[in-house]
């Protein structure tokens, strides 16, 4: 162990610096950005399509990309997580390894954190067909929940042959509530 | 511990948006579900006692884990007035081999997805499972949690109830 830092500033002095950090708190608290509410027994926890953000797009005519961006302390089943196209269009997707978990109930599960990227070929290329991607997905929180299967959608556009990727759609677009 | 501290000293209680404890349980009590059997149970049967409702699923592996505590709660205080119930955000082929498993000595009812919007009316805002109520012998929630109960917890405010 090393020394441990000795504060030479007086209680007087370090009274601002507290006030603004009780403030920061405070509005970090207030725009709802804080992972736990303090004095609250229960950890605030996030819905699940922000917890599990899905978005995607066409890569080329003939191939689309999902993708999971999983907050920090959420995690998603691999077992769990399927892709539909409508219009009876299939779409095979290779899913990436996932870590695996030992679960006490539910054996050897793999699980993924972070971003998770997943391929689909949709087949035929189809350029200028807009589709639905549909996500089915299903995850926990470490804070010790978990979320009913949520399915997740987006409307994408499969672009000309030879035309690079589409603009990745959210499914969910972030909310701007900072002033309500 | 800190938490708390940090919420003393900020104030931040008050900013909880949760109606405060204890509150009427009647839109609860007066709900009915069926059962593993298919028999519908209205929960104001349970009225008088102290009933711990706990909302859960197969496929919530942190439910599965606090089950076997609500077990052995409810063998050792059914005799003084403990009634738990589950209600189960699944499907009945799958509680019932779960329920076998397990030992389940207290009624689970079925409640499909439709029980997730059951208890985001008693302040389970997020959705997530699992989620617990305890009801006190007037019919007021007097205690919720999302998440795991921690044993401690359950036991002292089922003695308090008592």
């Amino acid at each position: 162990m090393g020394t441990f830092p000795t504060s030479t500033g007086s209680p007087r002095k370090r009274l601002p610096a507290d006030a603004w950090c009780a403030c920061a708190v405070l509005a970090l608290a207030g725009a709802g950005l804080l992972p736990f509410e303090l004095g609250a027994a229960e950890p605030k926890l996030l819905p699940p399509e922000q917890a599990f953000r899905f978005a995607a797009r066409a890569l080329d005519e003939r191939t689309l990309e999902a993708r999971f961006t999983i907050a920090d302390g959420y995690y998603l089943y691999r077992d769990k997580l399927k892709f539909t196209v409508a219009d009876g269009v299939v779409a095979n997707a290779s899913l990436p390894p996932g870590k695996m978990k030992n679960d006490e109930f539910f054996g050897r599960v793999e699980t993924y954190r972070g971003i998770v990227l997943v391929k689909l070929p949709v087949g035929t290329p189809i350029t200028g067909r807009t589709l639905v991607l549909a996500a089915d997905s299903q995850g926990c929180a470490d804070a010790g929940v978990c979320y009913p299967p949520t399915q997740q959608k987006v409307t994408l556009e499969l672009p000309a042959v030879g035309r690079g990727p589409g603009k990745i759609v959210d499914a969910n677009p972030e909310k701007k509530n900072w002033f309500n | 511990m800190l938490a708390l501290a940090a919420g003393g000293y900020f104030g931040l209680r008050t900013l909880q948006p949760k109606a405060a404890l204890p509150r009427p349980a009647a839109g609860l009590l007066g709900t009915t579900l069926p059962d593993a059997e298919g028999r519908p149970q209205r929960l104001e049967q349970w009225r008088g006692k102290v009933v711990v409702v706990n909302f859960w699923a197969t496929w919530c592996a942190p439910c599965r884990e606090e089950m076997p505590l609500f077990v052995r709660v409810q063998n050792e205080l059914g005799g003084r007035g403990v009634q738990f119930v589950g209600i189960a955000v699944d499907q009945v082929e799958k509680v019932k081999p779960f329920a076998r498993e397990l030992g389940l000595n207290y009624p689970t009812l079925i409640g499909g997805y439709g029980a997730m919007e059951l208890s985001r009316t008693l302040g389970n805002t997020v959705m997530a499972l699992p989620f617990t109520v305890v009801i006190d012998r007037q019919g007021n929630i007097a205690y919720e949690q999302l998440g795991v109960i921690k044993p401690e917890a359950l036991r002292r405010t089922l003695e308090t109830l008592l």
